[in-house]
């Protein structure tokens, strides 16, 4: 079927078969490879983007349901040049290690600052469930913190 | 082991350096590293001293530095970055010698044409360790060819040069290192310069941002996950869910006829296919019947029946004065402590991209062992290993589990059988159904305590799937040299010197199913053991675990330096027996690579939940090249260890591994995580040692150590559970 | 294993029958002899043990629980990673149902979908409650978001949340979710026709 979304706010279409997770046109037919796969099972979290402002794993979202919507991947995240807040605090803070799960932590953690623009350590504890083997998780939420002060620091 | 060993081993009499013409742009530079790779001495030494070792390429000059016009400098690493931060470390080893800023270095992989191939691999914690005088020499050496070209361009002598960021100055006039390069044509080779002083280095011994973070966090396509061919396919490989089993054959019927399907591949031993798509080949495959043969419908309960001390083949590994007449006597301390099958559970899953044409073989992959996945796939296809390239990207997540790559082999196949590339990736469930496990593991512990509450005799029994043994990495001689698996009883030996009497012993376990390296080996499970009884011994002589320890600690330098890291840890986390508000604190300390650990970490029982708050680590690495990697591997370590000290557990239910996703293979999540880890670096040795894996040794011990104080339940089989 | 549950269940909507007819009005097995067999309204007795057959499967309590967190799969287990109804039962701020689970069923991945995929709300907590305490609940206003009895006839049986049950999908291996014990046209006809006879409850 064709489909027709907006990435990244460039407007795109794809000619592709209605059940195709989304990840795998990202990925394959639009060449982001940010977007990662881990599992296809919506359990690791890494293929996380954002549909309409809210995060979604796309592994198990079929490309059908982006018809008109705006998604958000890891390369569309900051303003041109300029990095997102969570992609500078990533930074500052020096998290990742392999790297291979961090843009879906930081896809989740951008979504949940949108809602949550101060989250506490709890916030953070039940939002930001996606798996990290390298197990980043102490400097994840000392940059989560960071990112939601240079957030605010910005408006 | 003493420093002239160390010398001897890292030692290469005359190293030749190579200077291609320009390539695009750029000049190529290399340099034959250790004429011999004397596989045994290596092998020994390692297994000895578990110390690390280069082993390079030697039939043709690897190329370690490219510099190009614009005044940068790439450096080829042998070793990969999987999140180890090595590629940082060598971008200060090699900036300083160079004297250029950091930011003129680019770190990149080794592709195997380049010659630049480390034939062990990167794993053991050794990469930094193993270049730390190589790669210094070879950096070195190349400023002083390049100020001896300077001084001839700007004529003037070298010793009237000045040098600051890659430009050369002298005689009121100035050259990039890039404009030098450019056009020397024949270059002369100096003996190796003396290396600078530590307190010369701009970038050794500096918190230095990685150098791959940017990329990390814009989400470059850096990985193997991502690399692509033009005109490539994709492919699926239909891998067994059962133990053992093996591939007879294939009913392809269905899936030929599927959307996308370009052709379905059978081989001997595998059958996968090809199509348009990831999607369409995933599909595709799931329409294959395969028929496999196995030996037996598994069951957890036969595994475990397996992996009993006293079952197998002992081999001492370890002993001091007359343990066995000791222990055969009356008053002796007992425990038996367990751990189970562990997954690795990297996220990105293993594949890789291929193209085969009729004599040439490339193949990108996340590998750690680049030098063995290219002779698999040149054997296997028919090539001289000159015919194959391999290009190493990084991984996402190594952790052991890319030191067996058979499914480049397959990839390679596949791509031969439709002529044009082909990307193929496992899926998850096949991740934890063919994964190279952590194998399960008895412990039996023994010992017998004198009138003064000192343990006058201690015997560690460790029964173990193989580690080493079976593992392409290793060749067949080890066997014969080592007579035990090192990897299976890395962690296993005694390091309390004081005992007088005390043996180690390792028994074989030959398991139905792939068991191999997984981050720290032995160590996480031989250290639970041996810390949980030592934290019994102590609790029964009456005595505090933290001094009961020191006093059994022998005096050389080995000794001295895990003390320094116990004291360090206790002082630093306000070490205090008992329970305090709720918490408690639990000790445990290991030396493994010659790097000495200990951690104090604080917990609390809410219910059946153990909750780690915080966890103070003192390490002592020797020189700390990037103080702020070794704490971010520090931090790393201690949660993985966490997560499979009280969480991870792979079982066996009618013939299969499972779990087969996430969730199920329970791993610690941010909410898992200690709010609070408290890093203390200590650098008593002058070199670089390991550091991404001793800290996984004390922290499953620590923990039940403090469950213990808690509730009075000695918890001895991982994962912890009340 | 599965078979065995089945013959359990069937012996058990019998013994629903045989007791429970004795504690219904005469009047309502009438109906059940008077009509043609296909189009009969049950007797209200076996309408309720057919309706309460599906409305106490795991398909439909896993996305009633007692407290904030979903449960899961054929032994409903609490659902992984620790995720939590939220204000709404949309789950929280960056962890919505559907970041995960969307309109329809997901047989790649196989998560389970269905329009607006959400949990019920706490005031509707099925979990631990027998199947009377159930159906009470249903029938209370101050806990069934305050429906009348058409309507929860309306929500039971032309909600697509509600009857993703009888087309649940498969796992995350490709094996079909199991279904409720009644079939789904079985389930509508059942609630109808128990709410048709008054929806009683009978006193167990």
């Amino acid at each position: 079927m064709q489909v027709s979304f907006n990435i990244n706010g460039t407007p795109q279409r794809v000619e592709v078969e209605e059940h195709t997770p989304l990840l795998w046109v990202i990925r394959d037919i639009l060449d982001l490879k940010g977007t990662k796969f881990g599992c296809g099972k919506a359990a690791c979290g890494a293929c996380t983007i954002h549909v309409d402002g809210e995060a979604v794993r796309s592994c198990s979202f079929p490309v059908q349901f982006a018809e008109g919507k705006n998604i958000t991947t890891i390369e569309g995240l900051g303003t041109g040049d300029a990095l997102h807040p969570v992609q500078q605090a990533w930074i500052e803070e020096v998290v990742p290690q392999c790297g291979y799960c961090q843009p879906g932590f930081m896809m989740a953690t951008a979504a949940m600052l949108e809602k949550i623009p101060n989250p506490t350590d709890e916030d953070i504890d039940n939002n930001i469930v996606n798996v990290c083997r390298c197990a980043t998780y102490y400097r994840m939420r000392k940059a989560i913190h960071r990112a939601a002060e240079i957030k605010s620091a910005n408006l | 082991m003493s420093q002239s060993e160390t010398k001897e081993k890292k030692g290469f009499s005359r190293r030749k350096f190579l200077v291609r013409s320009a390539v695009g742009v750029g000049v190529l530079f290399g340099a034959g590293y250790l004429s011999r790779p004397l596989w045994r001495r290596s092998l020994a030494g390692f297994a000895n001293s578990v110390d690390a070792f280069y082993s390079g390429d030697t039939e043709t000059p690897p190329l370690w530095f490219e510099i190009l016009a614009d005044n940068t400098i790439t450096l080829l690493s042998p070793k990969v970055e999987m999140g180890q931060g090595t590629f940082t470390s060598l971008a200060q080893m090699a900036a300083d010698e160079l004297e250029v800023d950091i930011n003129q270095l680019k770190v990149v992989h080794a592709p195997t044409s380049s010659g630049n191939i480390d034939g062990f691999s990167t794993g053991g914690s050794t990469s930094v360790a193993s270049l730390w005088v190589p790669l210094r020499e070879l950096a070195a050496t190349m400023r002083e060819m390049l100020k001896n070209e300077a001084a001839k361009m700007l004529g003037t002598e070298v010793s009237a040069l000045t040098l600051q960021n890659g430009v050369i100055s002298g005689n009121g006039k100035s050259l990039t290192y890039g404009e030098i390069a450019k056009d020397v044509e024949s270059w002369e080779i100096p003996d190796v310069p003396p290396l600078k002083d530590r307190s010369a280095y701009k970038y050794i011994g500096q918190p230095v941002p990685r150098v791959d973070l940017r990329d990390k966090v814009i989400g470059a396509p850096i990985f193997g996950m991502d690399a692509q061919m033009p005109d490539m396919l994709y492919g699926s490989v239909v891998r067994p869910h059962l133990i053992g089993a093996t591939f007879v054959s294939a009913d392809t019927s269905a899936a030929e006829n599927m959307p996308g399907v370009v052709k379905v591949v059978v081989e001997e031993d595998f059958v996968g296919v090809v199509a348009e798509s990831y999607q369409q080949a995933e599909n595709a495959k799931q329409a294959i019947k395969v028929t496999w043969e196995t030996e037996k419908n598994w069951q957890l309960a036969d595994i475990e029946a397996m992996v009993e001390v006293g079952k197998g083949d002992p081999v001492t590994i370890q002993k001091a004065g007359s343990p066995g007449s000791i222990l055969s006597e009356a008053d002796v301390i007992t425990a038996e402590y367990r751990s189970p099958i562990g997954a690795h559970a990297q996220i990105e899953p293993n594949g890789a991209v291929a193209f085969v044409d009729s004599d040439r073989a490339t193949v990108m992959i996340s590998t750690q062992v680049v030098s063995i996945t290219r002779k698999e796939v040149a054997d296997r296809l028919g090539l001289d290993v000159e015919q194959v390239d391999i290009r190493p990207t990084y991984l996402g997540g190594g952790f052991g589990r890319r030191l067996h790559t058979p499914n480049a082999v397959q990839v390679a196949l596949l791509s031969r059988a439709v002529g044009k590339p082909v990307k193929c990736f496992f899926n998850r469930k096949e991740e934890f159904q063919n994964d190279t496990f952590r194998p399960p593991t008895h412990n039996v512990l023994k010992a017998r305590m004198d009138e003064n509450g000192l343990i006058q005799a201690m015997e560690h029994n460790i029964s173990s799937g193989d580690v080493m043994f079976g593992s392409a990495l290793i060749p067949g001689i080890a066997g014969t040299l080592l007579g035990a698996d090192v990897g299976a009883w890395r962690g296993g030996m005694i390091q309390y010197g004081k005992i007088p009497n005390y043996q180690a012993i390792s028994w074989r376990v030959k398991l139905p199913f792939a068991t191999s390296w997984w981050r720290s080996l032995g160590l996480l499970a031989n250290t639970f053991a041996i810390e949980s009884f030592m934290d019994e011994l102590a609790i029964k002589a009456g005595k505090d675990p933290v001094q009961f320890r020191l006093d059994q600690i022998q005096d050389d330098e080995a000794g001295h330096r895990l003390r320094e890291v116990i004291r360090a840890a206790a002082d630093k986390a306000g070490w205090r027996d008992g329970v305090h508000n709720g918490r408690a604190m639990g000790f445990a300390a290991s030396t493994d690579a010659n790097t000495p650990c200990a951690h104090v970490v604080e917990v609390s029982v809410e219910g059946d939940q153990i909750k780690v708050h915080k966890v103070t680590c003192a390490i002592d690495p020797g020189l700390a090249v990037n103080p702020d990697q070794v704490r971010a591997q520090c931090e790393g370590s201690i949660i993985m260890g966490q997560s499979a000290v009280l969480y991870e557990k792979m079982t066996v239910e009618d013939g299969e591994l499972r779990p087969v996703i996430y969730g199920p293979y329970r791993m610690a999540l941010m909410r898992d995580a200690p709010k609070e880890i408290d890093v203390v670096i200590l650098e008593n040795a002058d070199a670089p040692g390991a550091v991404g894996e001793p800290p996984m040794g004390p922290i499953g011990a620590a923990i039940a150590n403090a469950v213990f104080r808690l509730t009075n339940k000695r918890l001895r089989e991982m994962p912890l559970t009340l | 294993m599965k078979k065995a549950n089945h013959y359990y269940l069937i012996a058990m909507l019998l013994l629903g029958v045989l007791v429970f007819g004795f504690a219904y009005p005469d009047g309502q097995g009438e109906g059940s002899t008077a009509a043609p067999a296909a189009e009969a309204p049950m007797p209200a007795a076996a309408a309720f043990d057919q309706m309460m057959a599906v409305l106490t499967h795991k398909r439909c309590v896993n996305c009633h629980p007692a407290g904030d967190r979903p449960h899961q799969g054929e032994d409903s287990h609490l659902h992984h990673f620790g995720v939590q109804r939220g204000e709404t039962g949309h789950g929280l701020a960056a962890l919505q149902c559907s970041t995960c689970h969307q309109e329809t069923n997901n047989n790649i991945s196989g998560v389970p979908g269905a329009p607006h995929w959400h949990l019920a709300p706490r005031s509707m907590a099925w979990e631990g409650l027998s199947r009377t305490e159930i159906a009470a609940s249903m029938l209370d206003p101050a806990r069934n978001g305050g429906r009348s009895l058409e309507e929860i006839v309306h929500h039971l049986t032309e909600d697509a949340l509600v009857l993703w049950a009888f087309e649940p999908g498969v796992d995350d291996e490709g094996n079909p979710r199991e279904k409720p014990p009644v079939s789904k046209a079985d389930y509508i006809q059942a609630v109808k026709d128990w709410a048709a006879a008054g929806a009683q409850i009978p006193n167990e």
